[in-house]
């Protein structure tokens, strides 16, 4: 099912995306923005987007589609890009981002109608509506899936323990979590504030799981996103995406201080030529 | 001023309240040595890479968890050390409230609360960043003093004064990078003490927080005009400075409470409750954030948005003096 061509294709909607996050993070100005969070989870977005998820752009409401969250809402760009590559927002939309008036703020707002599935933000909240979600489409015998990305830190928050026992007692095989472990949080490495066996901890909560040992890798994350879709465990689905924070910018990748910071004239051409050669 | 100099004040005004918050707690814990600080993945932010340096064993961070943060703060407390809880105002008290009311201060602890990023400073982040509630929060909340102070040097105050109580307290922290410096030289600083930063007879304009430097600027303008402004700088939101406002009410004409919060539950309420207890005193009128979601943009567009600008607070007296 997953020709070369086809993750090709998502291979270039991934570059386009890591080039539309530099372009908002640059408009932001003195700002700032959460580049190393969002560039890490490029990958995960555009193979959900581009290759696996049933959506319309030309109908952002329809009923049926597969639902999205954003649950480490600070990595908004990775998400607004994908919005914008399939045509969700359009290109003036995304340079408002972080300006006065925009529907496209720091963190994501609300706006079905832009694609704009759930406010997240506040993190381990995502996670959990996700979850609410979910049940909902069991009760309605609606047959679409909900995809949540969370981040590694976010699995600190007990919010997404409780909302993960809940997802396993309620059966919810229609949910598919991807946590982007980046093996940072804000503070420090994961390993440094709260060092978790995150792959051991879900699968003792009940959830099947799987590790994609290169999580920025299209091919790897179609596989395992395939896998699960089509896995009929009746347990709700993790996969640990193992990825670099800041990946694709030569001086973001690893780099503690790009987790939310501007970005000048100079980084900014640098980030370009760091694109070029990808 | 003991080890805070003018030069020192000059950087914390320069860099914003976050710096303030983190060097003083430096100086605070040389000062106090059962004082303890609690991140949850907040040390960098709340600029305390310094003090984790310098006390590397009085500094716990809990991950991004603010239940467990205020909890876990509950626990040191009882016990009889003296935690700071530290995280973003938009989760602490919002976020942790019920843990706010039931541990610390049912049990009535000695730890206090630290909510940086207080208001809409955050304005580009969105509303899950922004904190227009947590005055209501913590006023609601018994045994816990709600302060606010509004320049670098009283923050520096408020934390040695929150660290002398022997109590729940909870420290909303205001002021942008450039916040001005409000009090230059020594003053007092008293818990539940308001400071009347002007005199004046026609209006009094109530403040907290950094916007206190809105109202001064609104004052100026107004005295031009040839208005008698009284200005309180009412850092003490809980308990409330009575016996001031006893004095506004009799003396001042019209009263206006200037605030970066929710319409709801601030220091507007506290003000206006007090107030109906009253026969006769001066209408109030009050500046804040609304009861409503903010639009997405910068700080200056949020105050803008909002009449926190020296221009509209005194436009808005104006029109209402007559
Ligand atoms: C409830 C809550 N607490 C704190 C924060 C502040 N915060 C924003 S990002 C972040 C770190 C997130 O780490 P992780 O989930 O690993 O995502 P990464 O940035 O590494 O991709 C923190 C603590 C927040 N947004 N929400």
């Amino acid at each position: 099912m997953n020709t070369r061509t086809s993750i090709e294709k998502i291979r270039e909607k991934a570059a386009a995306m890591r080039r539309d996050s530099i372009e908002m993070g640059y408009v932001a100005g003195s700002h700032g923005a959460h580049f190393g969070p969002a560039l890490s989870s490029i990958e995960i977005v555009a193979s959900l987007y581009f290759g696996v998820m049933n959506h319309n752009p030309q109908d952002p409401c329809m009923r049926e589609r597969d639902r999205f969250v954003m649950s480490k809402g600070h990595a908004c760009l990775s998400y607004y890009a994908a919005l914008v590559e399939a045509g969700y927002l359009s290109r003036e939309q995304m340079y408002t981002f972080k300006g006065d008036n925009s529907i496209l703020p720091g963190h994501p707002s609300c706006h079905v109608e832009f694609g704009l599935e759930v406010a997240t933000g506040s993190l381990g909240n995502g996670f959990a509506i996700a979850c609410g979600m979910a049940m909902a489409a069991k009760i309605k015998n609606e047959t679409h899936n909900v995809y949540c990305v969370l981040g590694d830190g976010e699995c600190d928050e007990g919010l997404i323990w409780e909302a993960a026992m809940n997802a396993v007692k309620n059966k919810l095989d229609n949910l598919i979590a991807i946590v982007d472990r980046n093996s940072f949080q804000l503070a420090g490495k994961t390993t440094e504030i709260m060092d978790l066996d995150l792959a051991k901890i879900w699968q003792a909560f009940g959830w099947e799981v799987v590790i994609v040992e290169d999580g920025n890798d299209v091919a790897s994350l179609l596989d395992a996103l395939q896998a699960m879709q089509q896995s009929g465990s009746g347990k709700p689905h993790l996969i640990i995406a193992q990825t670099v924070k800041g990946k694709g910018i030569s001086f973001m990748e690893n780099n503690l201080g790009w987790h939310a910071a501007p970005i000048n004239r100079e980084q900014y051409e640098q980030a370009q030529s760091d694109l070029e050669l990808v | 001023m003991g080890n805070l100099t003018l030069e020192k004040l000059q950087d914390w005004s320069k860099q914003g309240h976050r710096t303030a918050f983190g060097e003083a707690m430096v100086l605070l814990g040389q000062d106090n040595s059962n004082v303890y600080v609690v991140t949850a993945d907040t040390t960098p932010t709340a600029r305390l890479t310094n003090f984790l340096k310098t006390f590397p064993d009085r500094l716990f961070d809990v991950g991004i968890a603010e239940q467990n943060l205020i909890d876990f703060s509950a626990g040191l407390a009882k016990e009889g050390l003296m935690p700071f809880a530290v995280t973003l105002a938009a989760f602490a008290p919002m976020r942790c409230a019920e843990q706010m009311r039931s541990a610390i201060g049912y049990m009535n602890l000695n730890a206090k609360v630290v909510g940086i990023e207080a208001g809409v400073r955050f304005g580009p982040l969105g509303n899950t960043h922004f904190a227009m509630d947590d005055l209501a929060v913590a006023r609601a909340l018994p045994n816990f003093t709600v302060l606010s102070p509004s320049d670098p040097h009283q923050i520096y105050k408020a934390l040695f004064a929150a660290a002398e109580l022997d109590g729940p307290v909870y420290i909303r922290l205001t002021g942008a990078p450039g916040f001005p410096i409000l009090y230059p030289d020594d003053f007092e600083f008293k818990i539940g003490q308001a400071i009347e930063y002007r005199s004046g007879t026609d209006v009094a304009i109530i403040a907290t927080g950094a916007v206190l430097a809105q109202a001064i600027g609104a004052a100026d303008l107004l005295q031009e005009k040839g208005l008698s402004v009284r200005v309180i700088d009412m850092h003490t939101i809980k308990p409330l400075d009575k016996a001031i406002l006893d004095s506004v009410f009799a003396e001042n004409r019209l009263v206006v409470t200037v605030e970066e919060h929710s319409a709801i539950g601030g220091l507007g309420s506290a003000v206006a409750e007090y107030k109906a207890g009253f026969a006769q005193a001066p209408r109030q009128l009050m500046v804040n954030l609304g009861d409503r979601f903010q639009k997405v943009g910068s700080y200056e567009f949020q105050l803008q948005e909002n009449g926190l600008t020296e221009p509209a607070i005194a436009r808005l007296v104006e029109e209402n003096l007559a």
